[in-house]
């Protein structure tokens, strides 16, 4: 057995370092997988060893797929996890390494890790052809010249620009596309910024890519009860929960990934009777400081712009009582009153979102049979959802605005504060309401 | 006092790292454990960080499009060459030192500030925009603490009356440096925490770049870049121990067993608040640098000085 | 300071390296890697001021080059459209003066150092560095390096006041209006 051999076997114990693209219908059973001692879900597909593809993935996301698999080293594999989607349609799909209905995906993971590194299973060729995307084509002895002064898109990669500065020095911007796969952005979702240095001068989030009709999404509470009454201690608990996965989420934006695992324990373990915990959690976050350092002041949404969009969380952290649940008599049985902030920055998303938690969790446990729904609308974790309209697609035209002129970690915290989802926007775009029906 | 012979310093020195760098591992995985409510198990704190030094020798580097070859090696390498210098100067004991020249304290703030030159060479090399993000962040990091860290120091210069970092242990006979200049330990932390650029001031390796300088490294170079940035821990936790808590005095105990002793306790102070700080933003940062920790420090200075009058 | 055989290859093998990097400062088409080896020239020269005993000096240089030069890299990057060279481009200007002017220099400055009939008199190797430097800081040499430290202070004061937005005629981006940059018309040069 040679060094390189025993050094395989060795690593065969390691925690396996897992990239993980969570598509639609997924992000939930990938959050529990990471709480597992013996996988670790890295930020870089450089660090990987195994690219976990779960959830349905529209199809124009199967080209960066493949861009981020040719981006892992040897030894790869991949492991892919349809989660009601069927296995032909997953693009990376191998026969031998999936994760069906009856397998226990942290076992499945870890054993498909080991086949990898004693050598039952090959590393995976790489799927794109290593062929240089932009080859250089100068003109002149020193291959200066061409068009322009760079003589062309040298090694496919745009050369800064000239653009305009706030302070009336002209930088050179550079522009990007970050996405779809940055693991602080759920899956599917682009952000084209114009950089200049490290603030953001320009940024667009495009469309959402599940709203195309490819996708048939598992269906949820909250959508559920856009055509038919549903428990409200039900839909509570889902709210909660949906809170406590964006904060652990968020956490992990912050540089706090091992807090961040506690949260999400909260959540997937979480009953009506948590709501103290959370409570303590959100106190015990403002005494770290985390909204604080992180969010105050950045991210803050002026109340004018968010009149009327129902943004759930955001619009009640500018002030803006919005809550489709006010008017909903089930509720106004169990005493339900919209928790409001004033700043409307990322700290006070933040206050609200934990608040609301620990809110639903404690309506969920008065709650005696009341049934809510069914009746066109209903307000989700993220704000007001109808048919074919999700918060998502409402807050798209804000963030131009919002990004102009921040820095990239407040622009990063800003968008994490926001809680985009732009799978939301497809399971409401497949289902037919009942006003529609009607 | 006695000089090691230069192999010896040497080899002591790299035992000293590589014991450094396995002990961060082992703490930091506990910790996390810990505060993420997980099961602790004796294999995974004690063995899992072999393991997976293991896997990142398996693993083959990748290459980036037209990256810089000899800068992206060298940015590991020189990092962890400046955290040996930085742990050379510090002493074990009264007479155990790797090196201990005249000036030991500049030497070791060269080193220090040497430290944004490694890091902004590891963001620049890949060719990578997060990467440079990442760099970019870390030059103003850097150049916001490099006053306030000499200051900091300097004042525990100032009752040993001489740059040796030995004279400045051997001044805290009678009283530790924290006790007498109490500003002292806490800037001297915050200012450990952004050179080794952990926890809340992890900003160029920061988790809203996806790795930073680090997003594009695999293998071989990711796990001597860790190692690097761990040594570098180590040697600000060992200065802080013999700068501020009295290096090898205290009683019962042979000297370089306390030495041993404070500066691991300094070590799970500054792992234990990565864990639990948020990341600072980094225009907060440069500015509580230059407005808040440069006063705090020459008001540092001059109470010890007066105090010494 | 004494120690023979060792010291001397050590001096050696660092001015071979401040050579072959500054000579490297001026052949490498990227930017930042120009910075860099400009500042592992100055380095080596640090190690040599070490070696000759004047260690205070030698560290504080290596201390003081490492953020000049970083901050050099970055501000090349700022103001150069290629500075990583990845595009193949000529990046000097007027080459054969420049090389004309630079071994002239070299050969000025090299003749005293050949020529010239230095003394023999070794000093004995610094004690108390500390000390001394102390007793030169605050004795003899007071008055050049206080007014040296209030005129660059005050350099660093006026040069944050005239980076900073607000001007004598109000905010720097109202009213002024920066010259033009007509880019797309000029063509490589």
């Amino acid at each position: 057995m040679g060094v390189r051999d025993a050094l395989a076997h060795l690593a065969g114990g390691a925690v396996a370092p897992v990239f993980a693209v969570a598509g639609g219908g997924a992000r939930e059973a990938v959050a529990e997988l990471a709480l597992s001692p013996s996988v670790e879900l890295v930020d870089s597909p450089a660090a990987a060893s195994v690219l976990l593809v779960a959830g349905f993935l529209p199809s124009d996301l199967h080209t960066p797929l493949a861009a981020l698999h040719d981006a892992m080293p040897d030894p790869r594999c991949t492991v892919s996890w349809p989660l009601g989607s069927d296995h032909g349609s997953m693009p990376l799909s191998s026969s031998r390494l999936r994760i069906g209905p009856d397998d226990e995906p942290v076992q499945a993971v870890t054993r498909a890790y080991r086949a990898l590194l004693s050598g039952v299973v090959a590393t995976e060729p790489p799927i794109q052809p290593d062929v240089d995307p932009n080859p250089w084509r100068g003109v002149g002895p020193y291959g200066q010249g061409g068009r322009g002064m760079t003589g062309g898109t040298p090694y496919g990669r745009p050369m800064a620009e000239l653009g305009p500065d706030r302070d009336g020095l002209r930088l050179d911007v550079l522009p990007l596309s970050i996405g779809p796969f940055f693991p602080r952005f759920p899956a599917g979702l682009i952000l084209d910024v114009v950089m200049a240095g490290d603030l953001v001068i320009e940024g667009r989030v495009a469309d959402s890519p599940f709203g195309g009709g490819e996708w048939r999404p598992p269906v949820g509470p909250f959508v559920r009860a856009l055509s038919e009454p549903v428990p409200v201690a039900e839909i509570e608990l889902a709210r909660a929960r949906q809170h406590l996965r964006w904060a652990s989420d968020a956490l992990i934006t912050q540089g706090l990934p091992a807090f961040a695992m506690r949260v999400r324990r909260l959540a997937v373990t979480l009953t009506p009777g948590h709501a103290s915990s959370v409570r303590a959690l959100s106190r015990r976050l403002r005494l770290l400081r985390v909204p604080q350092w992180s969010g105050a002041g950045v991210g803050r949404i002026a109340p004018e712009l968010l009149t009327g969009l129902a943004l759930g969380p955001v619009s009640r952290a500018a002030g803006l009582g919005e809550d489709a649940r006010a008017a909903d008599p089930a509720y106004a049985e169990l005493g339900f009153e919209p928790i409001v902030a004033r700043d409307g920055d990322a700290a006070a998303r933040w206050d609200v979102r934990l608040a609301e938690a620990a809110q639903s969790l404690e309506l969920a446990a008065r709650a005696r049979g009341q049934r809510t729904g069914g009746v066109g609308i209903v307000e989700g974790p993220r704000g007001r959802l109808g048919p074919d309209d999700s918060p998502f697609q409402r807050l798209q035209s804000l963030l131009p605005d919002l990004l102009a002129g921040l820095e990239w970690g407040d622009a990063v915290t800003a968008l994490a504060s926001l809680d985009l989802d732009p799978e939301e926007a497809g399971t409401v775009a497949a289902r037919p309401s009942r006003a529609e029906a009607a | 006092m006695d000089y090691a012979s230069p192999p010896i310093a040497l080899i002591a020195v790299g035992l000293a790292m590589a014991a450094g760098v396995y002990l961060i591992a082992v703490l930091d995985r506990s910790i996390a454990v810990l505060v993420g409510a997980g099961r602790w198990t004796w294999r995974g704190a004690i063995v899992g960080p072999i393991r997976s030094a293991a896997l990142l020798l398996v693993q083959r580097r990748r290459t980036t499009e037209r990256p810089d070859s000899p800068g992206w090696t060298l940015a590991p390498a020189l990092l962890t060459g400046l955290a040996a210098v930085a742990l050379a100067m510090v002493p074990i004991g009264p007479d155990m030192a790797a090196a201990d020249p005249s000036t030991g304290f500049v030497v070791f703030s060269a080193a220090i500030v040497f430290v944004m030159i490694a890091v902004f060479l590891h963001g620049w090399s890949p060719n990578s925009a997060l990467a440079m993000h990442g760099a970019y962040r870390f030059g103003a990091q850097a150049l916001s603490f490099q006053i306030p860290f000499l200051l900091a120091m300097l004042a525990t210069a100032l009752p040993a009356e001489s740059l040796s970092i030995v004279d400045i242990v051997d001044a805290q006979e009678p009283l530790w440096n924290v006790v007498r200049q109490p500003l002292g330990l806490p800037l001297y932390l915050v200012v450990g925490v952004a050179v080794s650029f952990w926890g809340p001031l992890n900003l160029p390796d920061a988790s809203d770049l996806a790795g930073g300088t680090s997003v594009e490294d695999s293998g071989v170079a990711r796990l001597l870049w860790k190692s690097a940035r761990a040594a570098m821990l180590v040697a600000v936790a060992a200065m802080g121990a013999a700068g501020f808590l009295g290096g090898w005095w205290g009683p019962w105990l042979p000297g370089p067993v306390w030495m041993v002793i404070k500066a691991v306790a300094l070590l799970t102070l500054l792992l234990v608040a990565g864990h639990l700080l948020p990341r600072v933003r980094i225009q907060r940062f440069v500015v509580i640098a230059w407005v808040i920790l440069i006063p705090l420090a020459l008001v540092n200075i001059f109470v010890s000085g007066a105090l010494l009058l | 300071m004494s120690g023979g055989l060792l010291v001397d290859v050590i001096f050696w093998l660092f001015a071979a390296g401040a050579l072959v990097t500054g000579y490297r400062v001026f052949r490498t088409d990227s930017m930042v890697r120009a910075a860099f080896y400009l500042l592992a020239s100055f380095a080596a020269v640090g190690g040599i001021l070490v070696l000759l005993g004047a260690e205070f000096v030698g560290m504080v240089l290596i201390l003081m080059m490492a953020g000049e030069m970083l901050i050099m890299a970055i501000v090349m990057v700022m103001y150069m459209m290629n500075p990583a060279g990845l595009n193949p481009m000529w990046m000097v200007h007027q080459h054969r003066v420049a090389v004309a002017a630079g071994v002239l220099a070299f050969a000025v400055l090299a003749a005293p150092v050949l020529l010239v009939d230095f003394p023999d008199r070794p000093n004995p190797a610094p004690e108390e560095a500390t000390a001394q430097l102390g007793e030169e800081l605050l004795g003899d040499s007071m008055l050049v390096f206080q007014t040296a430290g209030v005129g660059l202070l005050s350099t660093m004061i006026g040069v944050v006041v005239l980076a900073s937005r607000r001007g004598r005629y109000g905010e720097a981006d109202e009213g002024s209006s920066e010259p033009s940059l007509e880019l797309q018309d000029a063509e490589s040069r």
